[in-house]
C-alpha cells in the first residue's frame, strides 16, 4: 500500500479500512491498476448517500472522488458545464443557479456528488418533462477497472460519433469505469415558476407537459416554469393555490426506502397500491419513491411491478444485509452485461457484485 | 451460391433478390460510396432475422441492415459485400396511448408514425429532413436528430426499449415502458451503433403530446453574425425553443428559386424559430424572440400562426437539399457540431475553405444545437473538383474539431468518417469502443468495417485474461 499512502484519507461514514482520495485522474489510474493487480475490491464513494443500494459491497478499499471536484469549464452560452465527479450536487446546482441555469440533477441531494448520482442513476423530480438521468450527460471520462482513462461523447449538445458509452455508464455503479469527469447538458431556468397546491385534479390533467406533477400520501402538487404570463395562466386554469418558486418535496423517510418503477400510465394505480407506505409519485414518468418501516408486502408489490414490466428496488435498509434481493429478478441480458463488464473491469474490482444478478 | 439457396428456403424466392440490377439498387445508400452485395433479403419478423444471421454466419457473409437508404455516411452501403438486409417489410405500428409510447417495426417510416399517432394527440419528436422516407430503424441506428431535437433530444432520448438480434442469432430485449430498468443500460449502446452491434427488430418509442399551440418565426438578417448572436441571446434569455434553424443567402436563393416559399433572397441569413406550448406561452415567447432578433438588426420578422403558413416555412427548410439539384448533379453534405459560442467564427472559416478550393457552398443548419451542415454542390464526373470537395471536407472537419466540436451531430460515422475517429478520440477511447463491438459481434459479421477504424482494438492493459502483452499494438 505504500504507493498509495500520499492519497490516503479518512472518509466519514465509510467502513473501517483503507480509504483513498485521489487528487488527479492519474491517481485514480494508479489506485485501480494496483487494485486489479492485487485483486482488491474497490468501493467507490461520492457523498455516501446510496451505499446501501444494491447487493452488499465486498470488503476492500474505499475510493473517494471528493477531491476531483473542480468546475473545469462552464460555458453558459453553450449550456454546458464540465465538472469533476466529486463536486457536490448542491454546490454545482447553486453555482449554475447564479446564471439561471440547471443541470436537472436530484432536487434534495444531501451530500450526494455528481459522480454518485450518475453512477447510481438517481433521477430528478422533473424527469417527466426533462427526462431521466441518462439525458444529463454529454461526455463522460472514466477510469476502467484495469486503469485505462476512457472518454466517450463530446462537449457539444449533439453528437453521434461512436457508441454512447457515456450513457451506458449511468446507473452502472462504476462497472464500466469510475466516473471522474463529466460534461453536462444544462437548461436555462425560466424567469417565472410556481408550485401549485390543492389544484383541481381534473384541470391539472389538462395542463400539457408541466414541469412536474407530484403526488404524495396526502397532497398533489403541480410545478410549472415559463414566462410570467404562462405561470399566471396555469395557476388560473388549475384553480389551485400558487406559490412563487419551486418548492420540491423531500423523498419519503422510513427505515426502508424503495424505488418503484412502472409504465408511466400505471403511476396512479401504483400510488393506490403502495398505500399505506409513504410515497412520492412522479406522474408521467412511472417512478415512485417509497418508504416503509418493514418489508411486509414488498414481495407482492415486486411481483405486481415485474409482471407489468417494472421493478421494485430496495434503496436503503437499517441492517447490514438486505432482507430480500435488493434488485429483484435479474435482467434477461445478464450474459451480455457480464461480458461487457469483463472488457472494462477484467479483475472485477470496482463495486463487485453490487449490480443485479450479482454482477 | 449455397447461402442464397438457404435464404430462399427460409424466406421464399420473392424475398431474396440477387439479379445484377437489384443488387445494384441496393449497392449504396444516399452517400457517394458503393459496394456490391451478394443478395438483398427482406425478413418479416425477428425469427427470420435471427435465421438469416445464422445462415450468414455459417457462410462467413457479413449482414448489412438497411432502412430506407437515406443515410449519408455509407452506413448501409455493403462495402464488404455480404447480405443487405432490408428492414422495410417489418413495419407494424402499435400505439399505446396510455403510456404515450408505441412499439414499431424498424421499417416504419418516421412520418407515418407521427401520422398514426396524431389521432391520439401524440407525435414522434425526432424529425430528420428525410422523415417522409427514412425509417425508425434507421433513425435508431444513426441516433438521428432533426430540427426539433433542440428541445426534445435526438432519437436516443425517445427510444424506451428494443428487441434486437445479435451476431449469434440470439433475440434479446432491453429497456421497456418502466423507466431505469435495473442493470446496465444496453439500449444506450445499441442506439446510434449503426447496425454494428445488433439488428433492431422491434422498437419501443416515446411519443410526446402534440403542443396546444405553435408559432413559427422567420427572421431575416443583414449578416450571419447577427443571426448567430440572436441564437445565443434567445438561449441566454432562458428559452429553449422547439427549433432554431439557419439558412444562408445562397441556400435561401436555391430554395426560393425552386419552391417559392416567400423567403427573403436578399438577406445574408434567415433564422427559423419555433415555439410550442399554450397560446399564452407561444405568444409571449414569440414576441421575446422577435424582440431579440430586432435588437440584433433583424430587418423583418414574420410570425406564422396558421398551420398552412407554418408548413410552408418548414417546407422551405426541409426541402433545402432537394433544391440543390438545380445547381449541380451532386452534393456533399457535411455534418459536424461546434459549441454554439463558436458558431460565428466557424462559419467564417467554413466559407473561407470553400472559397479557397473554389467550390460552391451553401449552408442550412441546426443553429440552436451548433450542428452545421455545410453543403458543397458539385459535379462528381470532374475528378479535380471531386478531389477538392474531399479536401475541403477534411478541412471543415478539422476546423470544427479544433474549436472543440464533434465529428457528427446526427448523420453518423459509417464509412465516411470512420478513419477520422482518431482525430476525435484517443487510442484508449477507440479501444474501449472496439471492445463493445467485440462483445456483441466477435466475428465482425454485422455491418463490418463501419464506425471504428481498423486496428481500434490496440491496447491491452492489466494482463488479466489477456493474451496480448501490455501496450502491444495489434
Amino acid at each position: 500500500m505504500t504507493s498509495l499512502s500520499d492519497i490516503e484519507t479518512k472518509i466519514e461514514g465509510a467502513p473501517e479500512g483503507v480509504h483513498v482520495a485521489p487528487k488527479t485522474v492519474d491517481d485514480v489510474v494508479r489506485v485501480l491498476r494496483w487494485a486489479t493487480e492485487s485483486g482488491t475490491p474497490v468501493r467507490v464513494w461520492g457523498g455516501g448517500t446510496r451505499q446501501k443500494l444494491g447487493h452488499p459491497p465486498t470488503p476492500g478499499i474505499v475510493l473517494s472522488t471528493g477531491r476531483l471536484s473542480d468546475i473545469e469549464v462552464w460555458e453558459p452560452d453553450d449550456l454546458t458545464v464540465v465538472a469533476g465527479a466529486g463536486i457536490g450536487v448542491d454546490e454545482l446546482e447553486s453555482r449554475l443557479g447564479e446564471k439561471s441555469q440547471t443541470a436537472v440533477l436530484p432536487e434534495h441531494p444531501g451530500a450526494a456528488t455528481l459522480g454518485g448520482v450518475l453512477a447510481t442513476g438517481r433521477a430528478s423530480l422533473r424527469r417527466a418533462r426533462l427526462l431521466g438521468p441518462r439525458e444529463r450527460v454529454l461526455e463522460v471520462t472514466m477510469v476502467t477497472g484495469d486503469g485505462r482513462v476512457v472518454r466517450s461523447g463530446g462537449r457539444v449538445v449533439k453528437n453521434v460519433s461512436g457508441f454512447d458509452l457515456h450513457r451506458a455508464a449511468i446507473g452502472a455503479f462504476g462497472s464500466l469505469g469510475v466516473i471522474v469527469q463529466v460534461c453536462l447538458k444544462l437548461w436555462p431556468v425560466p424567469r417565472a415558476s410556481a408550485t401549485i397546491s390543492n389544484a383541481d385534479p381534473e384541470s391539472v390533467s389538462r395542463i400539457t407537459r408541466p414541469l412536474a406533477l407530484l403526488e404524495t400520501n396526502d397532497a398533489w402538487q403541480l410545478f410549472a416554469w415559463g414566462t410570467p404570463t404562462d405561470i399566471d395562466e396555469i395557476v388560473a386554469k388549475t384553480e389551485g393555490e400558487g406559490r412563487a418558486g419551486l418548492h420540491w418535496p423531500e423523498d419519503p423517510r422510513g427505515s426502508y426506502r424503495w424505488l418503484l418503477r412502472v409504465p408511466p400510465g400505471r403511476t396512479a394505480e401504483a400510488a393506490l397500491r403502495v398505500r399505506p407506505w409513504r410515497f412520492l409519485a412522479i406522474h408521467g414518468s412511472g417512478e415512485l419513491r417509497l418508504a416503509s418501516e418493514d418489508v411486509e408486502g414488498a414481495t407482492d408489490l415486486r411481483g405486481w411491478a415485474e409482471d407489468i414490466g417494472g421493478s421494485l428496488v430496495l434503496v436503503d435498509h437499517p441492517g447490514e444485509d438486505a432482507p430480500l434481493d435488493p434488485w429483484g429478478s435479474p435482467p434477461s441480458t445478464l450474459d451480455l452485461q457480464r461480458r461487457l463488464i469483463a472488457e472494462f473491469d477484467p479483475a472485477r474490482i470496482v463495486n463487485p457484485g453490487r449490480l443485479p444478478g450479482g454482477l | 451460391m449455397a447461402a442464397i439457396a438457404e435464404l430462399r428456403d427460409l424466406l421464399g424466392s420473392d424475398r431474396v433478390l440477387d439479379d445484377p440490377l437489384e443488387r445494384r439498387l441496393y449497392s449504396k445508400d444516399a452517400s457517394l460510396m458503393r459496394g456490391d452485395p451478394v443478395c438483398v433479403v427482406f425478413p418479416g419478423d425477428a425469427e427470420q432475422v435471427s435465421a438469416i444471421v445464422r445462415i450468414a454466419a455459417r457462410h462467413g457473409l457479413p449482414v448489412i441492415p438497411r432502412g430506407a437508404g437515406t443515410g449519408l455516411t455509407a452506413g448501409a452501403s455493403p462495402m464488404t459485400g455480404g447480405i443487405v438486409m432490408s428492414m422495410t417489410g417489418m413495419n407494424t405500428i402499435e400505439i399505446d396511448p396510455d403510456n404515450q409510447a408505441a412499439w414499431v417495426g424498424p421499417g416504419v417510416i418516421n412520418l407515418d408514425l407521427s401520422k398514426q399517432a396524431r389521432p391520439y394527440g401524440l407525435h414522434f419528436a425526432p424529425d430528420p429532413s428525410s422523415q417522409s422516407a427514412c425509417t425508425i430503424g434507421g433513425n435508431l441506428a444513426n441516433n438521428s436528430g432533426g430540427p426539433h431535437c433542440l428541445a426534445e433530444g435526438s432519437t436516443t432520448s425517445h427510444v424506451l426499449g428494443l428487441e434486437f438480434v445479435t451476431a449469434d442469432g440470439q433475440i434479446h430485449e432491453v429497456g421497456g415502458l418502466a423507466p431505469d430498468q435495473p442493470g446496465l443500460d444496453l439500449r444506450a449502446l445499441l442506439v446510434g451503433s449503426e447496425g454494428t452491434l445488433g439488428i433492431a427488430t422491434r422498437i419501443l418509442v416515446r411519443l410526446l403530446p402534440i403542443a396546444d399551440d405553435v408559432r413559427t418565426l422567420l427572421l431575416d438578417f443583414p449578416s450571419v453574425e447577427d443571426a448567430a448572436r440572436t441564437v445565443s441571446d434567445v438561449i441566454a434569455a432562458g428559452m429553449v425553443p422547439a427549433a432554431l434553424e439557419m439558412m444562408d443567402q445562397r441556400m435561401v436563393m436555391a430554395v426560393e428559386n425552386w419552391l417559392g416559399a416567400g423567403l427573403p433572397t436578399d438577406a445574408a441569413a434567415v433564422l427559423l424559430a419555433e415555439v410550442v406550448g399554450s397560446t399564452a406561452t407561444v405568444e409571449s415567447e414569440a414576441s421575446i424572440i422577435a424582440e431579440i432578433g430586432r435588437s440584433n438588426h433583424a430587418r423583418n420578422v414574420v410570425i406564422a400562426v396558421e398551420s398552412e403558413d407554418r408548413e410552408l416555412l418548414w417546407k422551405g427548410r426541409k426541402s433545402a437539399f432537394g433544391a440543390i439539384a438545380q445547381l449541380a448533379p451532386d452534393y456533399y453534405l457535411h455534418d459536424t457540431v461546434v459549441p454554439r459560442t463558436r458558431l460565428v467564427e466557424t462559419m467564417a472559416g467554413v466559407y473561407e475553405i470553400a472559397d479557397r478550393h473554389d467550390l460552391t457552398m451553401l449552408n442550412v443548419f441546426h443553429a440552436g444545437d451548433g450542428n452545421l451542415h455545410p453543403l458543397i454542390a458539385f459535379d462528381s464526373s470532374d475528378e479535380d473538383v471531386a478531389r477538392r470537395v474531399k479536401l475541403a471536407g477534411e478541412e471543415i472537419v478539422d476546423l470544427c474539431l479544433s474549436v472543440g466540436g464533434a465529428l457528427s451531430g446526427e448523420h453518423g460515422v459509417g464509412v465516411e468518417k470512420r478513419d477520422l475517429m482518431p482525430s476525435s478520440f484517443s487510442a484508449l477511447d477507440l479501444d474501449a469502443q472496439a471492445r463493445i463491438k467485440d462483445v456483441f459481434d466477435p466475428d465482425h459479421l454485422l455491418n463490418p468495417a463501419k464506425v471504428l477504424p481498423q486496428g481500434s482494438r490496440c491496447f491491452d492493459f492489466g494482463g488479466v485474461r489477456r493474451e496480448v502483452p501490455e501496450g502491444a499494438w495489434v
